[in-house]
Parts: C-alpha cells; sequence; structure tokens
C-alpha cells in the first residue's frame, strides 16, 4: 500500500489491510454510544514476538476487536533454495528455518530424503538421532519457557533456562561441532559418530536439568502472579485449534493428544516409552505446563536411548553417489513446536523437484485472529509468548 | 494409529494453597543466590571448546590438489579457487607431466554457512575444522581469508576425539 493511498482513509473499517480473516466481535449494539475503534501496530520489532512479526490490533479501548498477523518479514525462500540444490546441501537450509531446533528440523529433512531416495540407515545412527532430536528439543523449550515468564515481567527464568541451555549446547557441541546449527544428520546416518565421554557428559548433563526443571517447577509453576497472568487467559477450545492446524505444545495444551512420535514413530520412537502431556483448559497456563511435562518427557525419553544404544554403523556403508530422488513423499515429524512436514517431490535427479515446508509456527500463528478478540492488550503479549513460535519458521 | 489413553497424560489441579507457590519460588530464588556465579569471563577466560567446533575452515595448502570439489559441493559458493597448469620435466626423463598449481583459494566468511561440507568432500585431506573464532572484523570485505590466512590456521587444529564406546572405527562412507 502506497502513502497516497494510506492517507485518504478515514475510518479504520475501510482498512483492508487488517481484512480477510478473524473473528469480528460486537462491541456495541447499534444507536447506543459507540466509540470509534484504533489501529495499533505491533512489531516489527517487538521483544515479545521472537523475531519480525507484526501484528496489526484494532483497539477499542484496551480491548482487541481484531488483531492481523502480518508475515513474511523474514522470508528466506528456503523452500525455492532448495531446488537448486543437493538434497544433501539442502540440508543446511533446514538447519535454519527454525533455528531453535535445527537437529529436528534436519532429522525431517533427512527422513525424507532416505525414504524418497530408498536408503536404510543402521541402527546405532537411528538412536543417536533419536537422542539428539531430544536434547534439541530440550534446547528450545528451556529457551521459550525461559522468555515466556521474561515477557510476562518475571527476569530470573530466563538467566536460569539459560545456564542450562549453556550445557545442552556444550553437549552437543562435542558431538556436533556446532551450538546452533548442528549439521550433525547425513542421508544415510550421521556425519560422525559420538565422541569419548559423550555418554558420561550426557548423563550428568541430564541429572542436572532434571535437578533444574524441578527447581524451575518450584520457581514458577505454582507462582500466583503467573496464574493471575496466565490462567484463563487465552482459552483455545480444541475445535479452533484443530480448525486452524495448531500441532505441538498449542495444540496439546487445549487437550488433544496428538503427536507424530506415537501416531506414526519415525527413528526409534516406537521403542521408547514416553507420555504426550496435554492441559486442561486450553489457556497459556495449559501450554506452558505442557512445554514443562514435554522436557520431562525428553529426559525419559533421552535416558532410554542411552540404555539402548547398540554397537553399529554410524552411517549406511553403502551410500550411492549420486542420490535419486524418486516419487512423491510426504515426512511429518513432531518438531518441538509442532507439526513439521516435508513434502518432496523428486523426479529422478539429485535435487528436488519440488520442496514444500509444513511448518509448525505457521499454522500457530494463524490462530492468533481467532483467538485475540475480547481480550486486552496486556494479555496479548501473554498469548503471544505462550504461541511459541519462532519467526524463521513462520516465513521460511 | 492412534493414540492410547494410556500414553496421555492429562493435566490435574495443583492443590497449593494460596501463597505457597510464591514462597517456593522465593526459597528457589534465595537458594540460587548463595551459589557461585556461572557467568564466563570472555575476553579474559577463554571457552574451553571441543574438538570437533566448527569455528574456522583451515587449508593446508600442499595437499590440495585442486579438484575443485569443495568449491563445486559448497552450498552457497563461497569457496574460490584460480590456478594454472604447469608441466613439469621429470629430473630423470620421460615424458613431462602437468600438474595444476594453486594461485587463490580464499574462504568468503561472510558467506560461510558452516556445514563443513567442503571439509567431508575434500580427496585429499587439504581442509579442517579448527575451533578458532576470533576472526571478526569491522568491515564485510575483510572476511574473505586467502590461503596465507587459511594455512595460519591449520596449526590450530586439534587432533580428532576419540570415538565413543560401540562405535565401529572406519565404518561408513
Amino acid at each position: 500500500m502506497d502513502t497516497e493511498e494510506r492517507a485518504t482513509f478515514s475510518t479504520v473499517a475501510e482498512h483492508w489491510m487488517v481484512r480477510g480473516g478473524g473473528i469480528d466481535v460486537e462491541v456495541a449494539s447499534p444507536g447506543a454510544f459507540r466509540t470509534e475503534e484504533m489501529i495499533l501496530n505491533i512489531g516489527p520489532q517487538h521483544p515479545s514476538t521472537h523475531g519480525v512479526l507484526r501484528i496489526v490490533l484494532e483497539l477499542d479501548g484496551e480491548r482487541i476487536v481484531r488483531a492481523e498477523p502480518v508475515i513474511g518479514y523474514m522470508h528466506r525462500a528456503a523452500e525455492k533454495l532448495s531446488e537448486f540444490r543437493d538434497a544433501r546441501q539442502v540440508l543446511v537450509l533446514m538447519n535454519r528455518h527454525d533455528w531453535l531446533s535445527a537437529f529436528n528440523n534436519e532429522l525431517g529433512w533427512v527422513i525424507a530424503v532416505e525414504r524418497s531416495a530408498g536408503i536404510e540407515v543402521p541402527e546405532r545412527a537411528q538412536w543417536i538421532r533419536t537422542m539428539m532430536a531430544e536434547w534439541n528439543r530440550i534446547l528450545n523449550h528451556l529457551m521459550f519457557t525461559g522468555s515466556f515468564p521474561l515477557e510476562l515481567g518475571a527476569m530470573t527464568p530466563m538467566f536460569y533456562a539459560f545456564r542450562e541451555r549453556e550445557m545442552i549446547q556444550h553437549l552437543m557441541e562435542s558431538a556436533t561441532g556446532a551450538r546452533m546449527h548442528h549439521s550433525y544428520a547425513r542421508v544415510g546416518g550421521l556425519k560422525d559418530d559420538l565422541p569419548r565421554g559423550f555418554l558420561k557428559e550426557s548423563a550428568e548433563v541430564l541429572k542436572w536439568v532434571r535437578k533444574k526443571l524441578k527447581d524451575f517447577e518450584d520457581l514458577i509453576m505454582g507462582n500466583e502472579i503467573i496464574f493471575a497472568r496466565t490462567k484463563g487467559v487465552g482459552v483455545l477450545p480444541p475445535q479452533t485449534a484443530i480448525a486452524y492446524g495448531c500441532s505441538g505444545p498449542v495444540l496439546q495444551g487445549s487437550g488433544v493428544p496428538m503427536d507424530p512420535r506415537k501416531d506414526e514413530p519415525y527413528e526409534k520412537y516406537a521403542e521408547v516409552d514416553f507420555d504426550v502431556p496435554v492441559g486442561m483448559t486450553g489457556d497459556c497456563y495449559d501450554r506452558l505446563w505442557v512445554l514443562v511435562q514435554r522436557m520431562w518427557e525428553s529426559c525419559k525419553i533421552i535416558e532410554q536411548c542411552m540404555e539402548k544404544l547398540p554397537a553399529s554403523e554410524y552411517i549406511a556403508p553403502k551410500l550411492p553417489k549420486t542420490l535419486n530422488l524418486q516419487g512423491e513423499i510426504y515426512v511429518r515429524t513432531e518438531n518441538p513446536l509442532g507439526l513439521m512436514g516435508y513434502y518432496l517431490v523428486g523426479d529422478g535427479k539429485r535435487y528436488p523437484y519440488r520442496m514444500k515446508m509444513r511448518t509448525a509456527s505457521f499454522s500457530n500463528v494463524s490462530v492468533i485472529p481467532a483467538m485475540l478478540p475480547g481480550t486486552l492488550v496486556p494479555d496479548l503479549i501473554a498469548i503471544l509468548g505462550s504461541i511459541f513460535f519462532v519467526v524463521g519458521d513462520i516465513d521460511r | 494409529m492412534a493414540i492410547e489413553e494410556k500414553d496421555v497424560r492429562r493435566r490435574k489441579s495443583s492443590g497449593l494453597a494460596i501463597g505457597q507457590g510464591l514462597i517456593k519460588g522465593l526459597g528457589v530464588t534465595l537458594k540460587h543466590m548463595l551459589r557461585p556465579a556461572v557467568t564466563q569471563q570472555y575476553p579474559e577466560e577463554k571457552p574451553d571448546l571441543p574438538p570437533r567446533t566448527r569455528g574456522v575452515i583451515a587449508l593446508k595448502e600442499a595437499n590440495c590438489t585442486v579438484c575443485w570439489k569443495c568449491s563445486r559441493e559448497c552450498p552457497d559458493w563461497c569457496i574460490y579457487i584460480e590456478a594454472h597448469k604447469e608441466t613439469h620435466d621429470p629430473a630423470g626423463g620421460g615424458r613431462a607431466r602437468s600438474v595444476k598449481v594453486l594461485d587463490r583459494f580464499a574462504i568468503d566468511y561472510a558467506l560461510c554457512m558452516y556445514c563443513g561440507i567442503c571439509v567431508e568432500v575434500c580427496p585429499f585431506d587439504a581442509l579442517f575444522w579448527s575451533p578458532e573464532f576470533e576472526y571478526a572484523t569491522f568491515d564485510i570485505v575483510e572476511m574473505t581469508h586467502e590461503k596465507e590466512k587459511l594455512e595460519e590456521w591449520t596449526y590450530t587444529v586439534p587432533p580428532p576425539p576419540p570415538l565413543e564406546q560401540g562405535a565401529q572405527e572406519g565404518a561408513g562412507g
């Protein structure tokens, strides 16, 4: 929209930019005393948005009448770029769209390529992948359990969460070589086997994380101020969550047990024992609770992976020199933030003919127009913080 | 396959009395207050990086045969190689051999995504990862490092770590 056009707008009702979605809330009956709505932009640079998400709000006093997320500020064309690269090079791009769950992203991608090219993965590699994916899940969830209270005004949990994150990042760096963009999974297995001492350090870190999770629960999960800010705020009914395609903690917080790790287990998730935590009412507190419980479950999975780790190769001994991607394949995995899908179309070449990503944050953020109307502006921060999204994951 | 009910854990009410949660939380902060700080004072105190850390790519020029494999496999084409051919007459007579001589090998670290594909595809072990990371510059053009600088970094490359139990040495492709 150019500036000339913008100047002609007289009433907010004509503001077409905020149209196209959202639920209208009748704030006053016709003929009665009426106030005029105000348009307020939240973002693109707002600390509670984890990147550059912009939300256009239509306000009636402090009540939100309409909310519309404006996305695309961080579009990096990962899908298009991957059409011009070898499927093994694409791994680097897949690492980066959701920078907080890099290993889970690359895991989904290599599974898609392996299924498309018909490559078998050794047992040990699968177990290590499962373990690393769960470590990455804890990393991601620690970030959000730290930042969500921070957005509500509690600063302490962030520092505690980052201390644990630092330990896990060091652990993952010792195996993968990087703190964030691991690039550890390879088509057919892994880049390298675990270094000596990894399992010992892993057990120590796991013990520490469990101790600190307990501390975190004492600090936040029973806190009356957190209750006041989150309980009954931003209630997302299960029907709405399903209708908008929500997944991960957002959907589970609404009480719907959906988890691809259970539905159609990939890697070794069928052989490990874990629960799917679901919330009671679907408010902000439930989503935070689900996040914390998922960390406990991840700890359980990591423990089982360390016990069951067999001795074998870390990468398939015979790999084709050039990949031959055949047919269409859709792989869905459970990313920390929700359902991650890779739709890969191959036409017998080594690079994908077309690749489509279904990212969790995109669908989770799309529920904002249905969730925000009727709430107050201070609650907006609590709701946005509890949707748990990464903007790179929305725009890819 | 739907999730069985035994695998689902639903939230129950906490059953805490009013004010109890706050006091518990304050207890946690008090406990942490008495602990020593975990902050690493970075410029004074160097971080303890594992040997696999992907800090910078080092080049052993003597091993490079100018096969262009790394620059071709690089996902964002940040490796620049220039070379020319020379004909060498063997000392004891015989057929002359043509050799490729490396003129320029530069990596643009402003573009590099630190994926390590170049290091993996190198067939003659000319590229290595070094945990060295302190090469930030004020100007983006200075991020392109030539082969002399890359050679210097080879002296910071640590030996690869031994593998975990159960790992099969020499496995994989």
